[in-house]
């Protein structure tokens, strides 16, 4: 079925892609079209063998097509020299794949040498690259793989796919293989990344959870790659084209949501703050002019530095800034409300302080907060079948 | 007369023997290294010529040592040539095995990566798959050097050079008052040799192997 809504020039378009592997009568990918948007992240998802890394490695054809046409910017691109082709396109592989005898500058220099640049520019660029992925160039540039741990060469593969600028990246389960708690970080960390570099990411995962976090739009893929469902995560949450898509994305979708929103989208609560340099009775007056049990300390820069709940003023030998305890749920605006939730729960004072990039207080999301949304987002989803039931009767078939 | 007056007497003479020796392995070496890291480049990714060659190699391995200095006299004649030839056919096998079994180490996902880059099949070779295979080759070329030292001795039976001349010559004389030292000195010389070609490829193994990479 044709899926796609956009009316600019895809990035990528994949025309009647087929594969069938030699000694097999089934095709692993069979007669696929797919128009993959410029600067968003699309992301293959399906159960194990429906082909997804295969249709990823057809796209820099690591496997040449048995028929169909891939088109990069335009161009078609099926018969050009596939090493050439590579070089346009980053790749990031779950193993990482760093070459373990190179140092990381070497490794992140690996395309910039074979087109050609010149020395300074190429020392310039790895060092921009390592700052991006927030690996300190002078401590990291001469080191070896082995000396960096599963995170840290996850972000030295990203930085090596991004070394000559190449406009599509494809990444297959390229956090895959690190621990839940360093996933869930490199994954905001790549989202952060792809606001600046916005480039178009075709990213296989096996897992649903992640292909709504990562994913500006989802594909979800039956056995033999045939598309079920081409389209946003909202969309595919709140209608699920089928039974298949529907079990695909199993229970729990309302939660799952949570993933969608960012904390930046939703209106802040505003929390009673005082200086590191109020005196007590400062304090005492914001916490009074408020309903909340306790106030936030912030330093010169705006940066939380305590919370100090009414009896902690009682002890008058502590300075200001050392009295209360540690404000702890520190997130960031593009962090998930999911995520803005599991912080919640580890608070005392029960929300979520949100900073900006420097560490500044912005306010403070809280469990009405997030219980709205949930409302809010049921409405729509509700509202939307509706609308959705009542075109089918009106035009007989509705998509994307 | 004992050894140590034997070499007082003799040691300028066993010096330049052993230079002969150590001269003609490392010549053998080198020629069996280029020839046998070929063949196993040729032959690692495919099944039958891998064995093929494999077994040719080990072929070469089991052939008695005088049998195949004399068998290379008819076309070689005597002396230098015949000794080289045979050296290096011994020096094969553990130089392609190693070759074979190093490439076919090299973690699938890091050549996958290379070629997702864009490296061509040839620089993938040079520049990922070698330097990686590098340290399990050169322990080969390590172990066919002093399988080589010893068998080097064998080579004075078609008038080669080197330590096995005064190994020759002494069991022509046996019951000679020099004969034993004379043979005991050489043997000593072979075993002298071989542990420096062998403590000569641990350092270059360890000058050319990347510190990512090494133990």
């Amino acid at each position: 079925m044709s899926t796609t809504t956009s009316t600019a020039e895809p990035m990528i378009r994949l025309e009647g892609l087929t594969k069938v592997f030699p000694g097999q009568k089934k095709p692993a990918v069979e007669s696929l079209d797919m128009d993959i948007p410029a600067g968003e992240i699309v992301v293959l998802v399906g159960p194990s063998g429906c082909g997804k890394t295969t249709t990823m490695r057809l796209i820099n054809r690591l496997i040449e097509p048995t028929s169909g046409r891939i088109i990069l910017e335009g161009e078609d691109v099926t018969d050009v020299n596939p090493d050439k082709l590579r070089r346009r396109i980053g790749y990031v592989i779950q193993q990482v794949g760093l070459f373990p005898h190179q140092t990381i500058s070497d490794n992140i220099a690996t395309v910039p040498k074979m087109l050609g640049w010149d020395s300074p520019r190429i020392k310039s660029r790895v060092d921009e690259l390592l700052s991006m992925v927030g690996l300190e160039p002078a401590t990291y540039r001469e080191r070896y793989p082995k000396h960096l741990s599963g995170g840290q060469r996850q972000r030295a593969g990203v930085a090596r796919a991004l070394s000559a600028d190449p406009p599509v990246m494809l990444m297959d389960e390229p956090f895959g293989a690190i621990d839940p708690i360093t996933r869930d970080r490199l994954q905001n960390e790549f989202l952060r990344l792809q606001e600046t570099i916005r480039k178009t990411i075709i990213f296989v995962t096996h897992d649903i959870d992640e292909a709504i976090k990562m994913g500006d739009r989802i594909a979800i893929l039956r056995e033999g790659s045939a598309i079920a469902q081409y389209d946003t995560p909202e969309r595919i949450l709140s209608a699920p084209t089928d039974d298949f898509v529907a079990d695909f994305i199993g229970a729990g979708a309302s939660l799952k949501r949570l993933n969608l929103s960012r904390v930046r989208d939703i209106a802040l609560v505003d929390w009673p703050t005082a200086g590191t340099n109020s005196s007590r009775a400062e304090v005492l007056a914001a916490l009074r002019a408020s309903d909340k049990g306790a106030v936030l300390i912030l330093d010169e820069q705006r940066r939380p530095v305590r919370w100090i709940s009414g009896r902690d003023l009682g002890r008058e030998d502590e300075p200001i800034a050392e009295a209360g305890h540690l404000p702890e749920a520190i997130i960031q605006p593009n962090a998930t409300l999911a995520d803005a939730l599991n912080e919640m729960l580890k608070s005392r004072v029960g929300c979520a302080i949100v900073v900006d990039q420097s560490g500044a207080y912005q306010g403070t999301v809280d469990f009405a907060t997030v219980s709205g949304e949930i409302q809010d987002m049921r409405r729509d989803a509700r509202e939307r079948s509706r609308a959705e039931a009542e075109g089918i009767h009106a035009e007989g078939s509705v998509n994307g | 007369m004992s050894i140590l007056d034997y070499l007082n007497d003799q040691g300028d003479r066993l010096f330049d023997l052993g230079i002969e020796h150590l001269v003609i392995v490392l010549i053998s070496v080198t020629l069996s290294t280029s020839i046998g890291v070929t063949l196993g480049i040729l032959t690692y990714r495919t099944e039958a010529p891998r064995q093929a060659a494999l077994r040719l190699t080990g072929v070469f391995l089991t052939i008695p040592s005088f049998a195949l200095f004399g068998l290379l006299i008819a076309p070689l004649g005597l002396g230098t040539s015949p000794v080289v030839v045979a050296l290096v056919m011994y020096g094969l096998l553990p130089i392609v095995r190693n070759t074979i079994t190093g490439l076919r180490t090299v973690d699938p996902a890091i050549v996958e990566s290379a070629q997702g880059m864009g490296m061509g099949r040839y620089r993938r070779l040079l520049r990922i798959e070698l330097p990686l295979a590098w340290p399990v080759i050169i322990t080969g070329v390590r172990v066919s050097a002093v399988i080589i030292v010893g068998i080097a001795a064998i080579g004075a039976v078609v008038n080669g050079p080197g330590l096995g001349k005064d190994i020759f010559r002494a069991l022509a004389r046996v019951g000679t008052p020099t004969a034993i030292p004379q043979a005991l000195s050489a043997v000593l010389g072979i075993i002298i040799i071989a542990i420096l070609i062998d403590f000569f490829f641990l350092i270059v193994a360890r000058l050319t192997t990347s510190r990512g990479i090494r133990a």
